[in-house]
């Protein structure tokens, strides 16, 4: 692993893969049963992007794009801004007014996409 | 020339049950022509400087195209979207719409030479008084007179009085019809004065007649949401990029197939509203130049985006939840509307009056060559003189064919991406629900605040440490004796002021701001820490806490790279392992070359606690966790009493989803050290990571009470809250009001 092109939602992504695997996790794809794919750029959306599926319906997470038909929704962030709105630094709305995150698919889809689902990484 | 009453359809017609976003040409045309007459209000606005009052809420105004989805239209509409063009023309007609159009006309049509041949006012007075003895007569007489006293008022300067009329039976249409008319009307006539004036003006006309203002206010409209929602649905189901605009590109296409040549459309419109209908008249007047100029002025991209906002703002003005109404961000959207803020670069910006912002250039770049076609556009328009608009139109299309199409295409595109079309689909659809346009104004509000919290926030997040402000320990003989036992006693909060008060003192003192640096880590602050150590690195660049305590904020704020170069400096700089790094710090650092190193150090001494808490560090960085954690446990072995290792400990046991393991690490950590608010924090988390909402957040209070200024656990303590439906407390932590929390979640 280079340490340049590290992302930060690498971490995230990481720990949700695990998190899945826990009974909060395993309530998320009850809850939710969506699937979510998530473009990140490391500096401005749309460049350079890196793909992860969300699959709150099977209870994983996944790079690369989606593969079995079409995702309920997907969103673009840059990495920062991913790691923010995951984070709850940064309110999903608020991001999407600020063009902070683009949105493609269903809105009803969309608007279940809170921070709560992803795990907090703790300090050290 | 009636092209443009065609165009903007709905509102010229103001058509009960039109939809003009339903129209393409309707808003095509809006984005051309309808924003100039707001631009005219803001040029007049200026000099005259009469007071006007900001108006929260919509003027009735040229934004009432959108005013005009009403029920009913849709589905008739939806019935045959192939239809004749004389059956999409009939839409626009309101059911009365001959005894209407004849009394406008009867309007208009002595209003013709004046337009022609601008007779002196000498001639008012007496059609003025004229026109006063009018008032009887059957209905339709009445009202045509009482109309077109109104528009005299404006040649006059005088105000409009209202008058008494006999019972003249409009029906509910006709009065909306005349609202509409009048409301955008009094813009074009009392241009030159102001929205008082013009305000009073309608207002006396409306009451004079019985007519009720603000009807249109009482309540959004059925079938509007369902509407949008499948516009939505329509854009998703097309190609990339293709979204609503798309639908409404073939849309006007449909409406084209059927007439080849446009000029049709304009004559069989004239057929049924005459040829001088009320909009030809003063449009070419009034808004030609004014939306050239505006085209030149700022770019049409922005004027797509006005346009949108316009649309959007329109939305949630029919919305009536008074909460809503008021709210900011609805008086921000309609600022943006009138485009007296722009949009550049992520930021708003009140509009600059001949900047266009980056993306207006980028689009100059992109689609023009040369001239640019607005420009282009409006210098034909010149050329062409007072024949209109849609003459214009049509023969620019007759002429050229393709290119029509063409600009239609670029239209298109440029709204596809913008945002605010999008967030109109999510009002839409997020009305629905009874709560989500609270959210939604809240969620401006929070914006703005954010904005400002921000503005404060940019220096520490730049790296520069914020001092407090009115620190009592500013002043002591021994600031640094102070915090070291402050520090000692576990009483975090004070004993950064008085390291503050040390390092303003001495700012060269590097334990001065080490010490403020751990503190502020243990208090759970990583980007105060990160500017402390900084300033302490500068001063000692090789001390090795401080580059392990960089290595390990960097690494809890996931910055890799950062977090890879002081954890390399560590071992360089340490006396006994500098001789395993080579000499030459490497260009790039390559994770598997640090740990290698680190593998080394440790094996050469396997009894140093710190050789094997930087490689916990490490694998935290690689996710590696399994390995972290038999590393700080090996640590822990060595060094059992190291608070901060049990920490470390925890949090990655707690990374790796090991919740209960993670919390007994924490209270390990506590135990030793009762005020390390990063213990408690992290605490909440691993009760957030668990689903055991009710519980992290008495942890997060806890935490927050003694570091209220830890911002990452007000963030989670908001999202626990919400999580735990506990929406009750919400204020209560947005406002943070902790006695209010602590004595909700005592611990």
């Amino acid at each position: 692993m280079a340490g340049a092109t590290q992302l930060k939602s690498d971490a995230l992504m990481e720990q949700m893969k695990l998190h899945m695997s826990t009974d909060a996790g395993k309530q998320l794809t009850k809850k939710i049963a969506l699937v979510y794919q998530i473009n990140i750029a490391p500096k401005k959306i749309g460049f350079n992007e890196k793909s992860f599926v969300v699959d709150l319906k099977k209870g994983e997470v996944k790079e690369g794009a989606y593969e079995d038909g079409k995702p309920d929704a997907t969103f673009s962030f840059t990495d920062d801004d991913f790691v923010k709105v995951a984070s709850g630094k940064m309110n999903p709305q608020i991001a999407f007014m600020r063009g902070a995150m683009k949105i493609k698919g269903s809105i009803s889809a969309a608007q279940k996409f809170t921070p709560d689902i992803f795990p907090k990484p703790s300090k050290m | 020339m009636a092209m443009r009453e065609l165009v903007s359809g709905g509102a010229a017609c103001a058509v009960p049950g039109s939809s003009s976003s339903s129209n393409p040409l309707g808003a095509l045309a809006s984005v051309l022509i309808g924003s100039s007459s707001k631009t005219k209000e803001r040029l007049q606005e200026i000099p005259t400087a009469t007071a006007t009052p900001p108006d929260g809420n919509f003027h009735a105004s040229a934004e009432e195209p959108f005013a005009a989805a009403l029920p009913g239209f849709e589905d008739e509409y939806s019935l045959h979207p192939n239809a004749q063009v004389s059956e999409f023309l009939g839409g626009f007609r309101p059911m009365d719409q001959s005894r209407f159009s004849d009394a406008w006309n009867d309007i208009q049509r002595p209003q013709i030479p004046h337009y022609q041949g601008r007779p002196g006012p000498s001639n008012f007075p007496l059609e003025q008084s004229r026109l006063q003895q009018d008032f009887d007569g059957p209905p339709q007489k009445v009202l045509s007179n009482f109309l077109h006293s109104f528009l005299h008022s404006g040649h006059g300067s005088m105000p409009f009085r209202p008058a008494s009329l006999p019972v003249l039976g409009l029906s509910e249409s006709d009065k909306q019809c005349i609202r509409d008319r009048s409301s955008i009307m009094a813009r074009h006539l009392f241009a030159d004065k102001s929205e008082d004036f013009i305000h009073t003006q309608v207002n006396a006309l409306l009451s004079s007649l019985d007519i009720d203002n603000d009807i249109r206010a009482r309540g959004p409209v059925p079938g509007r949401y369902p509407e949008l929602e499948e516009y939505w649905n329509e854009s998703q189901s097309m190609k990339p990029w293709s979204g609503g605009a798309d639908g409404w590109v073939s849309e006007f296409a449909q409406q084209r197939v059927p007439r080849d040549d446009p000029n049709m459309w304009v004559q069989s419109f004239e057929r049924q509203h005459g040829a001088n209908g009320w909009a030809s008249e003063f449009e070419h007047e009034h808004s030609q130049l004014a939306s050239m100029d505006q085209m030149r002025a700022t770019g049409v991209p922005n004027l797509a985006a006005m346009e949108q906002t316009r649309m959007l703002a329109h939305t949630l003005a029919q919305n009536n939840d008074p909460k809503f109404q008021n709210s900011k961000f609805l008086q921000f959207l309609s600022k943006m509307s009138r485009g007296e803020i722009t949009v550049e670069d992520n930021q708003f910006k009140p509009a600059a009056i001949s900047a266009p912002g980056d993306w207006a250039a980028e689009y100059e770049q992109q689609y023009s060559g040369g001239r640019s076609w607005a420009d282009q556009f409006a210098n034909e328009q010149l050329s062409q003189g007072p024949h209109g608009w849609a003459n214009e139109f049509a023969a620019e299309r007759g002429k050229h064919g393709l290119a029509g199409d063409e600009w239609v295409d670029e239209f298109s595109k440029l709204n596809v991406n913008d945002w605010s079309e999008e967030f109109e689909r999510q009002v839409a659809d997020g009305v629905l629900g009874d709560s989500s346009a609270d959210n939604w104004a809240n969620a401006y509000d929070d914006y703005l605040n954010e904005q400002a919290v921000l503005k404060q926030k940019s220096d520490s997040s730049r790296g520069v440490y914020v001092f407090s402000d009115l620190n009592p320990y500013v002043g002591r003989p021994n600031p640094l004796k102070e915090g070291q036992e402050l520090f000692r006693k576990g009483l975090l909060s004070e004993a950064v002021l008085a390291l503050e008060a040390e390092v303003l003192k001495n700012p060269d003192n590097a334990e001065g701001w080490r010490l403020l640096g751990i503190a502020h880590a243990e208090n759970d602050d990583d980007q105060q820490a990160i500017a402390a150590m900084m300033r302490a690195h500068e001063v000692d660049p090789t001390n090795l806490e401080v580059l392990l305590a960089l290595g390990v904020s960097h690494t809890n704020e996931l910055e890799q790279a950062a977090a890879l170069k002081y954890l390399y400096s560590w071992l360089r700089h340490h006396p006994k392992y500098g001789a395993i790094a080579p000499p030459d710090q490497p260009e790039n650092l390559y994770y598997a070359d640090v740990a290698r190193l680190y593998n080394d150090a440790a094996k050469l001494s396997p009894d140093d606690a710190d050789v094997h808490i930087v490689l916990g560090v490490l694998y935290n960085l690689s996710r590696e966790y399994d390995r972290a954690i038999e590393s700080f446990q090996t640590a822990l072995k060595l060094k059992p009493r190291d608070y901060s290792l049990w920490n470390k400990l925890g949090a990655t046991q707690a990374n790796s989803v090991q919740s209960a393991d993670a919390i007994s690490a924490y209270q390990q950590a506590l135990d030793l050290k009762p005020n390390y608010v990063r213990a408690w924090a992290n605490m909440g988390i691993s009760y957030a990571n668990q689903g055991m909402y009710e519980d992290s957040i008495r942890y997060y209070v806890r935490a927050l009470a003694m570091n209220p200024k830890a911002d990452n656990a007000w963030q989670y303590l908001r999202i626990s809250l919400s999580c735990a439906s506990r929406n009750d407390m919400l204020e209560a932590c947005d406002s943070r009001n902790l006695d209010i929390l602590q004595k909700e979640f005592p611990l």
